[in-house]
């Protein structure tokens, strides 16, 4: 009996993941990941590490809602901001617990999201992106209008830890490990959506949002949703992030925290799962460590990311974890399921012939 | 206190105008959402600190630039800008013209380069634009620097000079038949691209000439990291008139400069961290109530 249900979870695992070689290498990537803290690396690099989970989530929010239903957001630092204030603030006049203040900040996230989408939705195109960048920026303005509550550019600080019991090193290690299977359990949570039929109504809101409302989908629907999905994400990652460094400040708000997911999700490919995930490694790893290894200066890493951004989306705008999963996919053959994902440039291509051809 | 309000509103209201003119230009005439708009008007100010900083004389003690050269040096930023505006259009945004999401990205992304390159070039602090007019005159009873007050007059004559450019010169003819219908116009045997390359340019020029204007009547310095408030604002206006609409963009910078001065006026305390929000909170409003905007052209329902 036992050895039946252990056969068949483990042609189900077989079925769904070696045989799929993009999920056999993300779990591989996984597994690396878990053994990681086993080199014994410094805390610093663990904490980079961390923080490269946490940035994958908030990518993945932002990709989620851009690259599925194509409702440019500018402004996902207003997510991320209210995640990390709300708990901070929840903390410091009631002085709730973390295991309280991180769901009731995701809660507050995701009402301010629907509030805030509910005139965002009215509007779309360049509006939209304009619309999204002022909500963070007008945050900003009152975090600093209200200062004797937000504390101005100090912030709240004195957030208690993640994990207060542990020593410092240990504490990294947790946070570390907490992060890890936060990100995996989002991406999870993100890749069903994706591919469930709300994630088939996103896609198609953002091939033709017209011929949607056509064919009786209420569109204003889906597309708050996708905005409260996406804001239910931003919040986690801004939650937890104020609670690791123990502050939430204005830069939770900060438009270049904004940009922060474009550059991301576009080096690690959009409209896909695994793309914010490589996108915010290769950036951490490569901002942390490669770049400040060589000694160069600050001033160039965003140089360095941003012309690398531009060259991506101008010539291979596909990005890093396409073209690995397709080179992947070639060897298989079976290119069902991962394909149903958004094609964001497909359409892209398409009115670009067209033009060749008009 | 009225007289006051009517004066400093008329002041803003002129330069936001001229800050917002060439973003809608270049909406209007190639739909492009110019989000390095912010970065060319920061490229402006410090080409014209560079200039300025060649040809300063020390007499007594006093750094001064002779007015001539200021001109000079206003127009040679303006052109640097306007040419450096037309080779981003020509290598960046064109390619993905068609497409919103990677013409956002890459606009940010030039945004971001332009940044980076200054902080690279010039450093992270503070860099001055001495544009100073000594003195001050009175008007309806209020004392308003001479430079505010030039910077207006200037911002007002430029708007009028484009205006009229783009209503009488066969150029701008062909600019308000592109905005009108780009297809048909391209039919016509207007070179499209090649128009749109010369409103950035113009576009780029107005950035550079408002952000010497602005920055040398307020605080009188430029840091790498100024770009975002002057691009917010501009989108506040530019929405607000609707979107590729001069007259539009005109009206709606006097409304936001007289909202903002009446508004900082009136509020009670540290409003100045509020001043960028309020013109983002009337724009939100706007686009709820009106989506397009005072004076913009209908939302269409496809293409």
């Amino acid at each position: 009996m036992v050895t039946f249900y252990l056969k068949r979870i483990y042609t189900s695992f077989a079925q769904h993941i070696l045989d799929v070689p993009p999920r056999l290498l993300a779990l591989l990537c996984f597994l690396l990941c878990l053994l990681f803290p086993i080199t014994k690396p410094k805390s610093y690099a663990l904490f980079i590490m961390a923080l490269a989970n946490l940035m994958a989530i908030f990518s993945a929010s932002w990709d989620l809602l851009v690259g599925r239903t194509g409702q440019m957001s500018l402004g996902h630092a207003l997510f991320f901001g209210i995640g990390a204030y709300s708990t901070a603030l929840l903390y410091r006049f009631y002085k709730l617990p973390i295991v309280a203040t991180i769901p009731i900040g995701i809660f507050i996230t995701v009402l301010v999201a629907v509030l805030v989408g509910f005139p965002s939705m009215r509007v779309k195109g360049p509006y939209l992106a304009l619309v999204s960048m002022a909500f963070p920026l007008i945050g900003t303005g009152l975090v600093f209008y209200f200062r004797q509550y937000t504390g101005g550019e100090e912030g709240v600080w004195g957030l208690p830890k993640l994990f207060p019991a542990l020593g410092r090193y240990d504490r990294r290690i947790a946070e570390y490990y907490f992060t890890l299977i936060l990100l995996l359990i989002s991406a999870i949570i993100v890749y069903k959506i994706a591919n469930s039929k709300t994630g088939v109504v996103f896609v198609s809101i953002l091939d033709d949002e017209l011929a949607s409302k056509a064919c009786g989908i209420n569109v204003t629907k889906y597309k708050l949703m996708a905005f409260a999905i996406s804001a239910l994400f931003a919040g986690l990652a801004g939650a937890v992030y104020a609670h690791m460094l123990g502050i939430a400040n204005y830069e939770t708000l900060s438009l270049s925290l904004s940009f922060l997911p474009v550059i991301l999700t576009i080096l690690g490919g959009i409209g896909t799962i695994y793309g914010p995930i490589v996108g915010s490694y290769i950036y951490h790893i490569t901002d942390r460590f490669v770049l400040t290894e060589m000694n160069i200066p600050d001033v160039w890493h965003l140089l360095f990311f941003i012309v690398l951004v531009v060259i991506f989306i101008l010539k291979w705008p596909r990005g890093i974890a396409r073209f690995v999963t397709d080179k992947l996919e070639d060897l298989s053959e079976e290119r069902e399921i991962e394909e149903r994902g958004p094609h964001i440039w497909k359409k892209y291509k398409r009115k670009k012939e067209s033009t060749h051809e008009g | 206190m009225f007289e006051e309000l009517l004066v400093l509103g008329a002041i803003t209201g002129a330069m936001y105008a001229l800050l917002a003119l060439g973003f809608t230009l270049i909406f209007g005439v190639a739909e492009v959402v110019n989000m390095a708009y912010g970065a060319i008007f920061l490229l402006g100010t410090y080409m014209f600190s560079f200039f300025s900083s060649l040809w300063k004389v020390e007499e007594l003690g006093m750094v001064t630039i002779p007015p001539l050269y200021v001109i000079l040096a206003v127009i040679l930023a303006a052109i640097i800008v306007g040419i450096a505006g037309s080779v981003v259009y020509r290598f960046f945004i064109d390619p993905v013209v068609e497409d919103l999401i990677a013409l956002l990205v890459v606009t940010i992304g030039v945004a971001i380069i332009i940044q980076q390159l200054i902080a690279i070039n010039f450093g992270h602090f503070h860099y001055t634009v001495s544009l100073y007019v000594p003195g001050s005159v009175t008007l309806l009873g209020v004392r308003v620097t001479i430079t505010r007050l030039l910077a207006a007059v200037t911002s007002i004559v430029l708007f009028a000079f484009v205006w009229i450019f783009i209503t009488k010169s066969k150029i701008g003819g062909a600019m308000r038949a592109t905005a009108q219908d780009r297809e048909v116009a391209m039919l016509m045997g207007i070179n499209t691209r090649r128009l749109s390359m010369l409103t950035m340019a113009i576009s780029s020029s107005l950035a550079a000439i408002a952000g010497i204007l602005t920055v040398a009547s307020s605080t009188q310095i430029t840091t790498p990291y100024i770009w975002t408030t002057p691009l917010v604002l501009s989108f506040a206006i530019v929405i607000l008139g609707g979107l590729g609409s001069i007259k539009g963009s005109l009206i709606a910078a006097f409304i936001i400069g007289y909202a903002e001065v009446i508004f900082m006026t009136f509020m009670p305390g540290q409003v100045s961290y509020l001043r960028g929000a309020f013109a983002l909170v009337v724009m939100v409003l706007v686009l709820v109530f009106r989506p397009r905007g005072l004076f913009g052209k209908r939302i269409e329902l496809e293409e």
